[in-house]
């Protein structure tokens, strides 16, 4: 019984450290305005676009742009919510659902917040927060991860996914004999790397710190 | 612990609450290494510390209990109703201010001028 205690204290105080841990890399991330990380004993690191990578990022993005354009088989998402239309599948009436769905998750947020200004019971503030979880955390994502399949090889998309892939080439940094450098120098090398696992890594953390593009 | 969520602790935290009070008081204290060309997570922190900001002064008023700060379904739905709140306030201020005139000559009838 004893040992049992002990056990639940050390993973108590394990759980702790780790969320102070967490919490301290996102502290220096927000600081520094840089994310290191580490990946197989390397470090490595993604910043914030300089003038210059802008505008390379910028380039790149716009000549993708004309290419997708020009090819017949990659359809403008208000034209691919049209040929599923005619096989049956309603894009419309999934965001009208969506859009239902937040109306009403409004006005349970409005309450609540009420609510809470007049001190209300527990009671009654753990009602709305429980109605309004399913629908941020379970409903409505629902929704949106049939729209976003959907969608997925829209014009657009592409070009979302395009830019993401630029970014992480842009911002990727190496640490080598102290000193930082750029882990691709053209964007054939970054295509052509295999390691994909470290590519995902630097690329949901170079979202993070990218202005909205 | 999701980003987001670890983002929120930070900027309810003691620590960054008081260097938030500090930075607009005092020239000088930086909240982050950079002055300018903030990032997305930086933006998004800021807007989080005003946000706890105008919390805890509520609750540091009384006008609400420091449990909004158990949930952060609560601490949004406090913000949005406060924001509603404000809100409608303005539109009834801005509409007492259109039905009351400065210019007495607006609502004067003069008489008319006899042959």
């Amino acid at each position: 019984m004893e040992n049992n205690d002990r056990l639940q204290e050390a993973t108590k105080i394990i759980a702790e450290m780790n969320k102070d841990s967490d919490l301290n890399r996102v502290e220096e991330m927000i600081k520094e305005n840089k994310i290191t990380f580490s990946y197989e004993e390397k470090q490595y690191r993604v910043r914030v676009l300089n003038i210059r990578e802008k505008e390379e990022l910028d380039g790149l993005r716009r000549k993708k742009f004309g290419q997708l354009m020009q090819d017949k088989d990659i359809l403008l998402e208000k034209d691919l919510i049209k040929v599923y239309k005619e096989r049956g599948i309603d894009i419309d009436k999934i965001d009208a659902e969506i859009k239902k769905l937040e109306t009403h998750n409004d006005s349970l947020y409005l309450k609540c917040g009420e609510a809470i200004s007049k001190n209300e019971s527990e009671t009654i503030l753990k009602s709305y927060r429980d109605q309004i979880y399913e629908i941020d955390m379970i409903k409505i994502p629902i929704f949106n991860a049939q729209k976003t399949l959907l969608l997925e090889f829209s014009l657009e998309n592409q070009l979302l996914n395009y830019v993401a892939m630029i970014i992480t080439y842009l911002s990727l940094d190496i640490l080598e004999d102290g000193i930082w450098k750029r882990l691709f120098s053209t964007f054939e090398e970054f295509q052509n790397y295999n390691n994909e696992e470290l590519i995902n890594k630097a690329g949901s953390y170079s979202m993070l710190l990218q202005y909205k593009i | 612990m999701k980003v987001y969520s670890q983002l929120r602790c930070l900027a309810k935290s003691t620590q960054f609450q008081n260097l938030f009070a500090a930075s607009k008081e005092i020239f000088g204290i930086k909240l982050f290494r950079n002055s300018f060309d903030f990032s997305n997570i930086q933006m998004i922190f800021l807007n989080y510390l005003y946000m706890y900001d105008s919390i805890m002064r509520d609750i540091a008023t009384e006008n609400i209990s420091k449990e909004v700060l158990s949930d952060e379904i609560y601490e949004d739905a406090y913000m949005l109703y406060k924001k509603e709140n404000r809100n409608k306030t303005v539109k009834d201020n801005k509409n007492t201010i259109r039905n009351f005139h400065l210019v007495p000559a607006q609502k004067m009838i003069f008489p008319k001028k006899s042959k």
